[in-house]
């Protein structure tokens, strides 16, 4: 009897000295609205990958101020109903100091008057509408705006491809209109002709149909602003149809190991921006990407993975600086410059989001390339 | 181009006709709706997924593959879900395959991920036909489902598995009198409508190069529009109906605007219905 109770005792103190550290304070919680199931859903489980280790990196340096970094996780599959419901439930628990994502431009812009009534920062690491963050000053986004790579694409596109004919087929979506306008706007000043513009809804797979159209109007260039997954199938599905002769171009939400995946021969040559780079030497994020791939069957992080920790990082950066306080933490992010992350450096502009430089990337001998500027 | 986009409206409108004949043949039979029909066809186009990209097996035996999930699928369905509420009446079933859809759904969300799969391409060649450029794929799925629906119309016609389905459909009781066993015919027009689900499930991966969890849900609506739009029981209404779909969502692509495909399909669909509320070739009698 008496040696079983020492063998018990051994064994609570070897799971004891085994346990991760045992926290005294209450955690500090951050929300995370993110499409965890639905159409979107792999880029949550991607953001959250990524979230992940950024928080246990904070937490095995010793958290915020001695206190555990915490993710509260909500799903929401990108969808504008249910982020606005997630953000209701969030501002309402005082246990939450701030909020990150959602996904797409859409959900956030829905859940954003929520967050603006009650005081409590967003901050979305993808949402690049060019109108998202102005609109409140709890908003903030990381990624870059349309307005910027939308030049930048028509840029690429036009004067350093030398196209002059552009067919356009966007997502039908806030993010894909502001994309596809901003692209249009200034690929017109650049004097290309734009001989058709098409969409598509965020649910489609078959767009056999609308390419047949376009090939008619004979362009030389085709801009595709949409998520990889629709990117890699337009293409596909536009080899299939025999329809080569056209360069591809597409925003930086192409660019995943994903894309390639999928995409096969038909992504070969297609051109993209991104901030992101799996080639950057900088130790810190080599260590990121070891770290992720050894988490995800092998498959290196792709921009969304990157600046959702890039995004975690800010958060716990002004948590840590302004303390676990709504308002502290709204005016800390407002005042963030030059934060360097693995997306490079992010300074937030008055309209609290982050001008940022592109590179070109293409498509060759099946993998990604960056080009001279 | 139009005879390119009719071309492509016609390869879309016999994968609808697969699993529209798929419901054709459960209500024919058993006077009964199955909602997971179109998750029965997404199990089918993981199976076919699995055989191309995983075991590198041959596009032939994927299809076959993707078959035989779907009858067993069917199979198990059917002795679930629809034999011991056979004498209550319409709602259970109906709403066991509500469950049943669901939990299919969940599953492969929960066990694969809910992420698109590459489906590797075949006949990746295009051919000129009439100054239009044609995928050779396309003939290839056209003539599978040709193939396909020739298959079943002799098994019906010519079989005495047919002859039995026919009977159970016209008066099952009657049948049962007449010494049919209407519970293995109805286990087998469960069966056979799957496996036809499972075929589409397949093709259609091999056609958009993806496949997904919720890739049913449009499929089996798009599936049941078209076989009431053809009449309800009636497989030829049902090709009928699948294919005038296709090619009118295809056609509104060309001449109006992506946009507006599934309104215009389902517009004209409310319209025929409107002045032909039995369906294109629907009749009362008409069964199987």
């Amino acid at each position: 009897m008496q040696r079983q109770f020492w063998i018990l005792v051994a064994l609570a103190a070897m799971v004891l000295a085994g346990a991760p550290r045992a926290w005294s304070a209450e955690p500090i919680s951050v929300g995370l609205s993110a499409p965890m199931t639905g159409n979107y859903a792999e880029y949550g489980n991607n953001w959250k990958k990524a979230m992940d280790i950024a928080v246990e990196k904070i937490n095995q340096k010793g958290g915020i101020k001695g206190r555990p970094l915490q993710l509260v996780v909500e799903d929401s599959k990108s969808d504008p109903k249910d982020s606005a419901q997630i953000a209701q439930k969030f501002v309402s628990d005082p246990r939450i100091v701030a909020e990150l994502g959602d996904f797409t431009s859409t959900a956030c812009m829905a859940a954003q008057p929520i967050y603006d009534r009650a005081g409590m920062v967003q901050l979305s690491p993808t949402a690049s509408h060019p109108e998202f963050a102005p609109k409140s000053p709890w908003s903030f986004g990381i990624v870059g705006t349309q307005a910027e790579e939308g030049a930048f694409m028509a840029g690429y596109t036009v004067e350093k491809e030398g196209k002059k004919k552009i067919a356009v087929l966007y997502i039908n979506n806030d993010w894909g209109i502001a994309a596809q306008d901003q692209y249009i706007k200034r690929a017109k000043e650049l004097g290309a002709q734009i001989v058709a513009v098409e969409n598509f809804f965020d649910r489609d797979k078959d767009f056999t149909g609308v390419l047949t159209k376009l090939r008619g109007s004979k362009p030389d260039a085709l801009y595709i602003p949409s998520m990889y997954n629709e990117g890699a199938l337009i293409s596909k599905q536009r080899e299939k149809l025999g329809w080569n002769d056209v360069a591809v171009f597409g925003p930086g939400s192409l660019y995943s190991p994903k894309l390639l995946e999928i995409g096969g021969s038909a992504v070969e040559g297609l051109h993209t921006s991104t901030i992101f780079m799996e080639t950057d030497p900088r130790p810190e994020v080599q260590e990121f990407i070891k770290t992720f791939k050894a988490r995800n069957n092998n498959v290196p992080p792709n921009m969304f993975a990157a600046v959702a920790y890039d995004a975690l990082m800010i958060m716990a950066n002004a948590i840590d600086k302004a303390g676990p306080d709504r308002k502290a933490i709204r005016d800390e992010l407002a005042k963030m410059r030059d934060y360097v992350g693995m997306t490079g450096k992010i300074s937030f502009t008055e309209r609290r989001d982050v001008k940022r430089s592109y590179h070109y990337l293409i498509v060759q001998n099946g993998a990604w390339a960056l080009l001279e500027k | 181009m139009l005879l390119q986009q009719v071309v492509n409206g016609l390869t879309q409108g016999s994968l609808y006709a697969l699993v529209a004949i798929g419901f054709v043949i459960i209500f024919g039979t058993m006077n009964l709706v199955t909602f997971a029909h179109g998750e029965v066809y997404m199990v089918g186009a993981f199976m076919g997924y699995f055989a191309l990209s995983w075991w590198h097996l041959p596009w032939p035996v994927a299809l076959l593959l993707g078959m035989a999930a779907g009858w067993i699928l069917g199979v198990l369905t059917e002795k679930v879900a629809f034999r011991p509420m056979r004498t209550l009446g319409h709602m259970p079933p109906l709403l066991i395959t509500i469950g049943i859809s669901i939990v299919l759904k969940e599953a492969v969300v929960i066990l694969l991920g809910a992420e698109n799969r590459p489906v590797p391409s075949i006949y990746e060649q295009t051919i000129q036909v009439w100054g239009s450029q044609v995928s050779v794929l396309q003939f290839v799925i056209l003539g599978i489902v040709v193939l396909l629906i020739v298959a079943l119309q002799l098994l019906i016609q010519a079989t005495k598995i047919g002859r039995a389905m026919r009977a159970t459909a016209q008066d099952h009781e009657a049948a049962y009198a007449m010494g049919v066993n209407a519970d293995r015919v109805f286990n087998i027009a469960f069966a056979l409508a799957s496996c036809l689900g499972g075929a589409a499930g397949v093709l259609v991966g091999i056609y958009y190069n993806a496949v997904y969890a919720t890739m049913g849900g449009m499929a089996g609506l798009k599936g049941f529009a078209a076989c009431i739009f053809g009449g309800l029981t009636s497989i030829p209404g049902a090709i009928l109906g699948a294919l005038i779909i296709g090619v009118v969502e295809n056609l509104t692509v060309q001449f109006i605007a992506s946009g507006y495909r599934d309104i215009i399909a389902f517009l004209v669909m409310v319209l025929v219905l409107i002045v032909r509320p039995q369906g294109l070739l629907g009749s009362k009698m008409r069964v199987v």
